[in-house]
């Protein structure tokens, strides 16, 4: 609660509009922590839109009907946890590494390069978890090297 | 106290027993002289426990212990009692001297003729590696072969240092005995320094042997790879293990059944899929190449010359449905083996593709064909609609090569892809030459090749997976596709090394020669653009393990590798403006 100027009270629960907006700005740790609090923020940062926000707020404008496909394979926070966010942090590493050029423009394709090997991976993943029954849990095993500690 | 400790690490450390025999009656004249600093030439091992033996005269004293041994064995106990008494011995440190001294007091009791005939295998520079086979003949022939033969294989030069890299730094120091039916005691000392290039040039000495149908050479360096590997450990234990049994059914003529069960290679390739990029890269960079090529198409048609579980279309029909403009119809004709079971795998797989397809919204239509060998399929058979209206391309991933076990069949099916007239031809082959007509040439070509891919192997299963959660490790998993993906790799150095004429199916060329092939076929070559090259560089940045493999381009080519050796190609091809049969082919 905050006591604004005027005297009223400020409850961000009574505000979800500014909830959202504010959730939209977090990376995808601090939307887990997010998640912890209480349930009506919770069942707001479960909302694929949020997590839509994440994994396309530096490709812009994303590809078109994307948003068809992605909801089909699972949805925006899946594609987020089990490709996106893996991918977008070894390559982070992977590019400190190399002399990159990190130039406006350069950074736009190689985001939407990245995206566009995420989300065939995505593809991949559902393939082999509804077709060919690979690995319990949250990712199909041919993802698996996703989840390895890199350079262990 | 000490005496008793250092006496059981003896025992652990001599598997043989050699002391057993005297332990009791030797106590007494033991000196151990624990000052003994290491000399640069004695053995340090030996040294650290007070034994004073230089590794050059390793070998020797090990046959002289052995000797000894075997003397004290057939002799009855009081026979060496007088050792311990009488006999003045040298200071047991001095383990050369020490073994001499005992041995020339009990040398009347037993006769060294077993040792006469032997077969010595001699090691370049240090002598640390000797192998001796003792024969029970009548004909007291010594057959040597000294290093010479050895350094007369060709292709020595390629064990550089990755040879030096599975030097494990475990220093296990077995003796071993080895007894066959006309007992004999061949005694094999390891000193596991030098035993990683042993192992080698013992592999190419039994490929050379096989190579002059010299088989009964061959039968005994076949068993002796099987001794050395065991010490080895890694990446090289395997390789040498596998082709040790390759040439071993080379050398016994036991052929592998050809009536490999299909779903099993299916299996086995998947956990390969999992295990390594090499197969995602294959199918990243050549799904690059045929959306490249099916820009502005409306229908398109791939055909996959060996459809397996369809791993690689899903990825590509994700990127139509996602191109600029919706996606065009698609296509897919799948060929593959007859299942011995009759069920239609190729239906089960068209089925899921299908439903996939639906799901992300492209309009998909699939047909199969059921084939023993591409050759038997030609263009009007598959169903080819008019170029106007359908885009084809071509799909093959590890499978042209078996062409090369028939005379004949490559032709007639680069004609028939000629007469299919497609937009583009993807190909992918291991970058290797294992096709050679020479035995010996294949056999250390493919050495190096797998020696290699084992090696990657082994970094990628070496880091534990953690589950997505991070949290639980899950080793199990990783482990098991590491195993299949070797059994799945082991097959294939079975084929290479085993197999001949028709059955050998593993011929793999390089990507020079298949440039060759294509080009005097009537084909040119299409550039694999800098999308694939990054989208490959970007896919093997995400592997664990992922700084060995390199990504390289050559001359259009993209080709996938371990370090320095390219292991896998992909190209791409188009007809020849000038060439087939396609009439009125649309100019891209």
């Amino acid at each position: 609660m905050v006591q604004l100027e005027n005297g009223t009270n400020f409850f961000i629960n009574d505000n979800v509009d500014v909830l959202i907006v504010i959730l939209q700005r977090l990376d995808g740790g601090s939307l887990g922590v997010a998640a912890c609090v209480c349930k009506l923020w919770c069942s707001i940062t479960r909302n694929d839109s949020l997590w839509e926000h994440l994994c396309f707020r530096h490709v812009s404008p994303p590809p078109e009907g994307v948003r068809t496909v992605v909801l089909a394979l699972g949805g925006y926070r899946r594609l987020y946890m089990v490709c996106v966010k893996q991918v977008l942090d070894r390559l982070r590493k992977w590019k400190k590494g190399t002399a990159f050029n990190e130039s406006e423009v350069m950074r736009r394709v190689w985001m939407q390069h990245e995206v566009e090997l995420s989300l065939s991976l995505f593809c991949v993943d559902y393939y082999e978890r509804v077709f060919l029954g690979g690995g319990g849990g949250a990712a199909a095993s041919s993802l698996m090297f996703l989840c390895n500690a890199v350079n262990v | 106290m000490k005496r008793d400790r250092d006496r059981e690490r003896e025992k652990k450390f001599f598997n043989g027993g050699v002391f057993n025999g005297g332990s009791s009656g030797k106590g007494k004249i033991w000196e151990e002289d624990e000052e003994e600093t290491p000399d640069a030439g004695m053995d340090e091992l030996l040294a650290v426990l007070g034994y004073k033996v230089k590794s050059s005269d390793m070998a020797d004293v090990a046959q002289k212990l052995e000797q000894l041994e075997m003397a004290m064995g057939t002799t009855m106990e009081d026979g060496i009692t007088h050792l311990s008494t009488d006999t003045v011995h040298k200071n047991p440190s001095d383990m050369a001297g020490w073994v001499q001294s005992m041995l020339s007091s009990i040398s009347t009791n037993f006769d060294m003729c077993n040792q006469e005939n032997e077969l010595v295998l001699s090691g370049c520079g240090s002598s640390s590696s000797i192998i001796d086979f003792s024969r029970n003949e009548q004909n007291h022939q010594t057959t040597t072969i000294s290093d010479d033969d050895l350094r007369a294989i060709p292709g020595g030069a390629v064990f550089n240092s990755d040879s030096n890299k599975r030097h494990r730094s475990s220093s296990s120091f077995s003796t071993s005995m080895l007894t066959d039916s006309s007992a004999a005691r061949p005694v094999v000392l390891v000193d596991s320094q030098e035993t990683g290039v042993r192992l080698v040039h013992t592999l190419m000495a039994c490929a050379e042997a096989v190579q002059q149908e010299n088989l009964t050479l061959a039968d005994q360096l076949v068993r002796h790879i099987g001794i050395l590997a065991v010490s080895q450990s890694g990446a090289m234990r395997k390789v040498a293990t596998y082709f040790a049994e390759a040439l071993a059914r080379r050398i016994y003529k036991i052929y592998p059944q050809d009536s490999i069960e299909s779903s099993y290679t299916d299996v086995l390739q998947m956990h390969f899929y999992e295990t390594c990029p090499y197969l995602k890269f294959a199918h990243f960079t050549a799904n690059q190449a045929i959306l490249e090529a099916f820009t502005g198409c409306n229908k398109v048609h791939v055909i996959d010359f060996s459809l397996k579980q369809g791993m690689q279309w899903p990825a590509l029909m994700q990127a139509l449905a996602l191109r600029p403009g919706g996606p065009p119809a698609f296509r897919l004709t799948g060929i593959g083996p007859p299942q011995p079971d009759n069920t239609d795998a190729l239906q089960q797989v068209g089925w899921k593709l299908a439903q996939l397809a639906e799901t992300i919204g492209v309009e998909f239509e699939f047909r199969g064909f059921v084939a023993n060998s591409l050759a038997d399929l030609d263009a009007t058979i598959l169903d080819i609609r008019p170029s106007e209206t359908e885009a084809v391309a071509i799909n093959s991933v590890f499978e042209l090569h078996r062409l090369l076990s028939r005379p004949g069949a490559i032709e007639k099916v680069l004609n028939s892809i000629k007469q299919i007239n497609p937009k583009i031809v993807t190909l992918v082959e291991q970058e290797a030459n294992h096709n050679a007509g020479v035995f010996i040439d294949r056999f250390n070509e493919a050495l190096h090749y797998y020696s290699t891919m084992f090696d990657s192997l082994e970094s990628s299963g070496s880091s534990s997976s953690a589950s997505p959660t991070g949290i639980l490790p899950q080793p199990p998993v990783n482990n098991q596709d590491l195993v299949m993906s070797e059994v799945y790799l082991g097959r294939q150095i079975c084929n290479v090394v085993a197999c001949e004429g028709s059955d050998r199916v593993e011929r793999h060329e390089t990507l020079n020669q298949w440039r060759v092939r294509m080009n005097s076929s009537g084909f040119d070559p299409v550039h694999l653009g800098s999308n694939a090259f990054k989208q490959a560089s970007m896919l093997l940045a995400l592997f664990a393990g992922g700084d060995g493999y390199r990504v390289e381009e050559n001359d259009g080519c993209l080709m996938l590798g371990w370090h320095t050796r390219p292991l896998i190609a992909t190209s791409a091809w188009k007809l020849s403006p000038d060439s087939g049969t396609g009439a009125g082919e649309i100019e891209l």
